[in-house]
């Protein structure tokens, strides 16, 4: 009896262990993006030559006007087509940023970073800057985002495009893969930095009206989540000669659960590494 | 004797190695045996441009490894010291050192065995799992892990390992395998005393390493490897009377490895033999194909170390030197074998036995590579192939042989052989080799402690030495070998062979050796050519040297 026991136990390790799952790679992943952050290849160039703009807002849960300039935002959006892109950061103004009780909160480290650097930090709100150009006298050109920008957009989308940009994304279960490819449609001197950030649209919270009420429903779109990269951006290893094709892969996990990946984006601009100029900007969805 | 054997040992001390030499004799020690042998193989080689022999800066290499093994009933220990100061030519500088290489404890009983430490083990053919040892070929895939054995039934046997191969002096990579075997006469009752017997088994093994990264091809992408990949097979074995037919069928999963350049298609290999003997006569034919089923448990491993399986070899393991001068590597990423052999022996007293009788042995093979579609390079599936489709040849020999007592002291064995060689499979370049071959070889047995023996041996070859693909064995050779034993424990050889037309090279040797008892003593002086050492297909690179080689070894 004893011995028929130890047989059955001997035999079931043995069947549990022809169980032991060897790993089956579909055709499709056998290849995956190395993970080399930031190294540049020659590459493919980029089909889509746009010139687009780049928004972003200064914002906050408890800003009465900042319904206002999301709706002008989205408007010109609308009717831009894709040429504009835009991100909601919300700094850690005290006043107007801090979050409602059991509501989310918005505020990163990183848009603190920002927001301080261009002088907004504190100050009255909503304030945007498009492109981050500077004025005359040397100061940020700094906007208040409820209209009377769409000359600035048109400016920047009717120039002539120096560096054309594209930027893919793709969930890869741990990890976000991120390509950009650039192409020099002009030459470029000067260094230059690639930023890339993540932002969340369609999140439900609190959100301080023009009437003083709080809207317990408001959409929150276009939510800077993350700067993937260091906020003033990772070094492009280029020439900047007109021609210049090059890409770039990067790997990104998302940092809180609660991010909604399905309703992220991916924004990816060139800028000058001296003036802080945004060159161009593009946007994907994460697939 | 005992002089020569001390003056030995002194020569060895004054070149600076340390070697205790006793006459030690099995001994009991806490009721249990104590058993062993220790080999040592000493090498002074030095420069020879013409054979491309290199000069070897330590001046003097050795070899030496010692066997102990203690037995008290089912208990049993053993371990074995290793010294490679430095290793001989041709054996990887990765073993320089010394140490205790081998260990274990086993417990074993008529139903169960269980061993913890290093051990070997085969399933089946090995087409799964062969962890084994051949100090020749300088090659050791230990497991240093656990190995248990049970019969739960007569006739049933099951087996799991787990463990880490041998690396030089580590261990890497991780391997799991199960086995079971069942013997169908003993299973089932009314089989018990059929003259047809059936074995049938299987087994699974599984490696697991961790990802790494090995750059695609594609400028910033990786290869996503696989962590666990696994290899199972099915045989069989069945016999009736003089008949018997093996089979075994292998598969593997996608397994990217440096052997087989990081492809994804997953491998498979197929054996099957079938046999017939009587009295005086025998015949046995195989085949195989094998398809990408180079399994390792460590996927950057490109040498000969850590290979997890084995794939049986297809081709006559032939003794001669001009015949055995191009052994056949298997090709473990994929080639098509056949295989006959016939033995007759013609019997005493009929026209071609005559007096005597006379022993007929006839082998043929060819190997070829499969007939394969590319797919891609790295990161893909690499390619399609058709089932008996073949390509390139890689291999084929004909060999008969005839052995024939002349006289009550004269033997003389005669051989013709015609090899056909790829040069590609031993890493050199251009056609294909067809040599023929010819030997003569004769045994005067002068009376019961003094043997003669003399070989002759002829190849012809459409091969000629280009300095470019610096193939040594190319051209056509002539070899002479006289050996003298006598006083049964004395052993006197002297050969030369020597490339007579379109090859270079004259490789003399002579060798003194001495048994004593358990010891064996040998020394010798020459020339040896580079070339490959295959032992059941397994090969290893062999380079040149011009020296003095010794040899120690003794058991106890």
């Amino acid at each position: 009896m004893k011995k028929a026991l130890f047989n059955i136990l001997a035999l079931a390790s043995l069947t549990a262990l022809f169980f032991l799952s060897c790993d089956k790679i579909d055709e499709e992943q056998y290849i995956v993006f190395a993970g080399a952050t930031g190294e540049w290849y020659y590459g493919n160039g980029v089909d889509d030559h746009s010139q687009r703009a780049f928004l972003e807002k200064y914002t906050g849960v408890r800003c009465v006007a900042c319904p206002t300039a999301d709706q002008v935002i989205a408007s010109a959006q609308s009717q831009y087509g894709g040429k504009l892109i835009a991100v909601a950061i919300h700094d850690s103004c005290l006043a107007f940023t801090r979050p409602f009780e059991d509501n989310p909160d918005f505020r990163t480290p990183d848009g603190d970073a920002w927001s301080k650097f261009f002088g907004i930090f504190d100050g009255s709100y909503p304030k945007a800057l498009i492109n981050r150009p500077k004025k005359n006298d040397g100061n940020w050109d700094i906007i208040t985002p409820t209209g009377g920008f769409n000359n600035t957009i048109d400016s920047i989308i009717n120039s002539e495009t120096k560096v054309a940009i594209a930027t893919s994304a793709v969930n890869q279960d741990d990890a976000i893969d991120i390509t950009v490819d650039l192409e020099f449609l002009q030459t470029v001197s000067g260094d230059l930095t690639l930023t890339l950030l993540i932002m969340e649209d369609g999140i439900v919270a609190k959100q301080r009206q023009p009437d003083g009420s709080d809207m317990d429903d408001y959409v929150h779109n276009h939510v800077l989540r993350d700067v993937i990269t260091d906020i003033w951006g990772d070094a492009i290893d280029c020439t900047g000669t007109a021609g210049e094709k090059r890409y770039a892969r990067f790997s990104y996990t998302q940092k809180k659960e609660e991010w909604n990946l399905d309703n992220c984006h991916i924004v990816a601009f060139v800028s000058d590494k001296a003036s802080k100029y945004i060159l161009n900007v593009a946007e994907c969805e994460i697939e | 004797m005992k002089k020569l054997i001390k003056l030995f040992a002194v020569a060895l001390l004054l070149l600076n190695f340390q070697f205790p030499i006793s006459n030690i004799k099995a001994q009991g020690i806490l009721g249990g045996h104590v058993t062993g042998n220790i080999q040592f193989d000493g090498q002074i080689s030095r420069q020879d441009s013409v054979i491309g022999a290199s000069d070897v800066p330590e001046k003097f290499l050795s070899n030496t490894r010692a066997d102990i093994l203690y037995t008290n009933g089912d208990f049993s220990a053993g371990l074995r010291f290793e010294a490679y100061l430095n290793p001989l030519l041709g054996f990887n500088s990765q073993y320089t050192g010394q140490g205790i290489a081998n260990y274990f404890v086993s417990y074993k009983t008529q139903d169960f065995a269980i061993t913890a430490g290093h051990f070997y083990e085969q399933f089946g053919n090995g087409m799964t799992l062969r962890a084994y040892e051949d100090r020749y070929l300088g090659l050791d895939n230990a497991i240093r892990g656990l190995n248990v054995m049970y019969h739960p039934w007569k006739g049933v046997t099951l087996k799991g390992v787990i463990g880490q191969q041998r690396y030089y002096w580590d261990t890497r990579g991780m391997v799991r395998g199960i086995d079971a075997e069942v013997t169908l006469n003993d299973i089932i009752k009314r089989w018990n005393e059929s003259k047809t017997r059936l074995t049938l088994g299987g087994s699974f093994v599984s490696k697991y390493e961790e990802d790494e990264t090995v750059l695609s091809d594609i400028n910033g992408y990786k290869l996503n490897l696989p962590k666990n990949v696994g290899a199972t097979s099915v045989r069989m074995d069945l016999s009736h009377g003089g008949f018997g037919l093996q089979a075994e069928y292998a598969y593997k999963g996608q397994d990217p490895t440096v052997i087989n350049d990081y492809i994804y298609k997953s491998g498979n290999a197929a054996w099957i033999s079938a046999s017939y003997s009587q009295k005086g006569m025998s015949a046995n034919i195989q085949a195989k194909r094998v398809d990408n089923m180079g399994f390792k448990s460590v996927r950057s491993e490109g040498g000969e170390m850590l290979y997890i399986n084995y794939t049986p070899a297809i081709s006559k393991q032939h003794t001669y030197a001009f015949l055995s001068m191009y052994p056949y590597a298997t090709q473990v990423t994929g080639e098509l074998g056949l295989q006959g052999d016939f033995m007759y022996k013609f019997k005493k007293e009929t026209l071609l036995g005559g007096k005597y009788g006379t022993d007929l042995h006839i082998n043929a093979s060819l190997i070829t590579g499969l007939d394969t579609t590319r797919i891609g390079g790295k990161g893909t599936d690499g390619y399609t192939s058709t089932l008996f489709g073949t390509g390139d040849t890689y291999y084929g020999d004909v060999s008969v042989e005839i052995a024939k007592k002349l006289s009550a002291k004269l033997k003389l064995t005669a051989t013709y052989g015609y090899v056909v060689f790829n040069p590609i499979v031993g890493g050199h370049g251009g056609d294909l080799h067809h040599n023929h071959v010819a030997i003569a070889d004769l045994t005067w047995k002068i009376n019961r402690k003094n043997v003669l023996r003399f070989e002759a041996e002829w190849m012809g070859s459409d091969s000629k030495y280009d300095p470019e693909d610096d193939d040594k064995r190319a051209g056509d050779w002539i070899m002479g070998l006289v050996e003298y034993n006598f006083t049964s424990k004395w052993f006197v050889s002297v050969s030369d062979q020597y490339a007579y037309q379109d090859g270079v090279g004259n490789y003399y040797n002579i060798s003194v050796g001495y048994t004593q008892k358990a010891t064996r003593l040998q020394l010798g002086y020459g020339k040896q050519r580079e070339g490959i050492i295959c032992i059941g297909g397994v090969c290893r690179q062999v380079p040149a040297s011009n020296g003095l080689t010794f040899s120690l070894t003794t058991s106890f």
